[in-house]
């Protein structure tokens, strides 16, 4: 074995055989599938029917209500106090009181057992509705049945296409794009700032721990970086994959045992939308329209994203890792670390936070970003699902090895001198110094 | 033909000369005691001997040829600053830093087993290195140094951290390389143990060599005209003449004990015809500056010149 293939391997396995690591991997998968399945979980089994009783002391309401698949309702006879001990008794799950009025749009909810999140909001929705219908049928003598249907029918129905320099129109699913854009580029920012940071904090363990004159006497200082950067990386990987892995068996089997928790059905869509899980309008498209649309999917770059991302990744990483790799060898501890790294990080919180914005990937902004090597990983790859010109992506590739080169130079250099400099807290200015030593 | 040659070697950190134009060469086989005050340039050398850092101007060569980093495996090196990953065992640690020196890890395992047992420390074999004392670690560093059988040993202050056992056995172990025929500099600032082991040393300050040469051989470069002298009876007998003043007197119940520090115009014979006819001399002897005289001396008067 040769000795950088020696150091890769101690990096790998001190990593993947540390509790630490065995934990995260596990528990992460085992967290975001929870997180998945509970709320649909808990939706479906609050899902009984609840049986409201109804008292409308202006009798406005009476038999106006309609039953749903989660709520029934009743009109009994009776005083509110009868009602509410019937409901203490269990007969049923709330008693609504309609207080007196000309509007008659103020009322009460009494239950004694804490209802669904979402009764109060389904008989508010039913109320307005039947305030609203008289409202219209007073002012305006309209006919409420012909009415619904009519508002029913007026639907629209938008459909995205992208014209080609030959006038061909290509259907396109905007949201989609961005979305693919966002997680290619949230993958690579959180890759870089997690295993960067490892890299980074490794260079000063073993500076403190003054291992590290013992290793840069028997192997490059050069060698050792890169062997510390890619064995970081590879466990970095391998807890990435295994996770993925984790996430999709464990959906499988929540799906084997029980279905109808994991079928992307109607329910589960209405669910996840009332709960308030969705981020955004987006992302609640996602389930029920983009995955739907299979010819727009088919006109999706994919090899070129697969090869960009990848490429992107990996250089992006390296380019990174190498510069926490230099920066942390300067110091002794990770406190002082925090000023020097700053300016390294900046690049990439401007990227993640410019895409969250919701900025178009077409923007100016967006396009500038996708040039510059400190942000081209995150930016091009949130540009390349709506297609980018071929000469942009090249210079942007380009732009982005040149400085890769510049930055492994770079943090070598720094590195090299920085590993057995002790005691000195070091400035931005001092690094560049040293570059010339 | 020298093990290591320094010729002509000039090293700067920025403005300030870590090493001024310096010169020096080691013979195989030998102890070679490497001396001066702090920040004189000793580990900026021995950086530049383990290719950690490279000359701005001169040469090393090594064994007959211009060093380069592959020579490096026939170097064992103990830092003054050494350290373990606290997290490892020993054996992970101490296998991990043999293949970095260029042994397949079957070799290492064997090796290491051979040495931890040498040094009785086969039991920490599959401990944790936080859980050892700071000179059980050493002890492991020092192993890990030579399981690789280099020709060409460095230890920078190896016996920092030890109690006197231990260092009596490192001593003993070091000694015992150099019969296998195993070059070996030695960086400290303890100068009972240079006088003890070393061969011949090398003394710089401020980058440059000031002294260089074997240790008998520079102590009597330094000698001041000081005998000692034992007798039977007692001093206050005796009238001394004025070339001869006593430095100090030691008194027992049959002998006494004279430090005589001669005038520059008399000799060791003067003392012993002064003596011979008047008491009975039991011994008598030159009374050589210790390393730590001539270190002190050298260091100072260059500072002082300055």
């Amino acid at each position: 074995m040769s000795k950088v293939s020696v150091i890769i391997s101690r990096e790998f396995l001190t990593r993947i055989k540390k509790k630490s690591f065995i934990i995260t991997t596990l528990l992460l998968p085992v967290l975001m599938v929870v997180m998945m399945v509970l709320p649909i979980y808990i939706a479906h089994h609050s899902e009984k029917v609840c049986t409201v009783f109804v008292l409308d002391e202006n009798d406005y309401f009476l038999n106006q209500f309609h039953n749903t698949s989660k709520v029934k309702f009743e009109f009994p006879s009776g005083e509110l106090e009868d009602m509410q001990q019937r409901c203490i008794n269990g007969e049923c799950d709330a008693v609504l009181h309609i207080l007196k009025g000309n509007q008659s749009n103020r009322a009460n909810l009494f239950f004694s057992e804490d209802p669904p999140l979402s009764l109060k909001s389904d008989i508010g929705e039913q109320m307005d509705e039947i305030l609203f219908d008289r409202a219209l049928q007073k002012e305006f003598n309209l006919d409420i049945k012909k009415y619904k249907s009519i508002k029913d029918l007026s639907h629209s129905d938008i459909q995205t296409l992208q014209i080609d320099e030959n006038g061909q129109a290509k259907e396109k699913m905007v949201e989609m794009n961005r979305i693919v854009g966002m997680v290619c580029g949230m993958l690579i920012y959180f890759f870089v700032f997690m295993y960067a940071n490892q890299v980074m904090r490794s260079v000063i363990e073993e500076k403190s721990n003054r291992i590290i004159e013992v290793i840069v006497s028997s192997v490059k200082p050069f060698q050792f970086m890169m062997g510390k950067i890619v064995g970081v990386a590879l466990a970095g990987l391998t807890q990435f994959v295994a996770q993925i892995i984790l996430v999709v068996a464990l959906l499988f089997s929540v799906q084997l045992i029980v279905p109808e928790l994991v079928a992307g059905d109607e329910a589960t869509t209405e669910v996840v939308s009332q709960t308030g899980t969705a981020f955004d309008g987006a992302m609640v498209a996602s389930d029920a329209d983009v995955f739907g649309d299979i010819s727009a999917f088919y006109s999706f770059p994919f090899s070129t994203l697969l090869l960009c991302f990848l490429f992107y990744f990996i250089i992006g990483y390296l380019m990174y890792a190498s510069l926490y790799a230099g920066v942390g060898s300067a110091t002794d501890n990770e406190t002082d670390s925090s000023q020097l790294v700053l300016p390294i990080s900046l690049p990439l919180v401007i990227a993640i936070i410019v895409i969250f914005m919701g900025l178009s990937p077409q923007s100016e902004v967006v396009r500038w970003l996708s040039f510059i090597p400190f942000t081209s990983p995150i930016a091009m790859l949130y540009r390349i699902p709506s297609g980018v010109p071929l000469w942009e992506l090249l210079l942007s590739c380009g732009i982005l090895v040149v400085t890769f080169l510049g930055c492994v130079w770079f943090a070598a250099k720094v590195y090299r001198i920085g590993l057995l400099t002790y005691g000195k807290k070091v400035t931005w200015k001092e690094l560049f110094r040293w570059l010339r030593m | 033909m020298n093990i290591i040659e320094v010729r002509n070697v000039t090293k700067r950190f920025g403005a300030q000369v870590a090493l001024d134009n310096l010169s020096l060469s080691i013979a195989p086989g030998r102890i070679f005691g490497l001396l001066g005050p702090n920040g004189a340039g000793k580990t900026t050398l021995i950086r530049l001997l383990t290719c950690i850092n490279v000359p701005d101007e001169g040469d090393i060569w090594f064994q007959g040829h211009p060093l380069v980093a592959d020579d490096v495996a026939r170097i064992g090196y103990l830092p003054e600053e050494r350290g373990l990953y606290k997290r490892m065992t020993v054996s992970e640690v101490a296998v991990y830093l043999a293949q970095l020196r260029g042994m397949s890890k079957k070799e290492a395992v064997s090796s290491l087993k051979q040495w931890f047992e040498k040094l009785g420390i086969e039991a920490w074999w599959n401990r944790r290195v936080e859980e050892l004392s700071k000179g059980m670690q050493q002890k492991v560093q020092f192993v890990v140094t030579v399981v690789h059988r280099p020709d060409f040993l460095i230890f920078d202050e190896p016996f920092s951290g030890f109690d006197p056992i231990n260092a009596e056995q490192l001593k003993q172990e070091i000694l015992e390389l150099k019969q296998q025929g195993a070059t070996v500099i030695l960086s400290t600032h303890n100068m009972a143990s240079v006088e003890e082991i070393c061969d011949d040393i090398a003394l710089i300050n401020r980058g440059r060599v000031m002294l260089e040469g074997e240790v008998r051989e520079v102590r009597r470069r330094f000698r001041q005209n000081r005998y000692t002298v034992t007798f039977e009876g007692e001093a206050a007998a005796l009238t001394l003449p004025e070339w001869m003043q006593i430095l100090s007197q030691n008194t027992d119940s049959q002998t006494t004990t004279l430090e005589l520090q001669l005038s520059d115009t008399h000799v060791s014979n003067d003392v012993l015809q002064f003596f011979v006819p008047r008491v009975a001399v039991t011994s008598f002897g030159e009374i050589l500056p210790s390393m730590n005289d001539v270190f002190i001396h050298t260091v100072q008067s260059q500072n002082e010149s300055k």
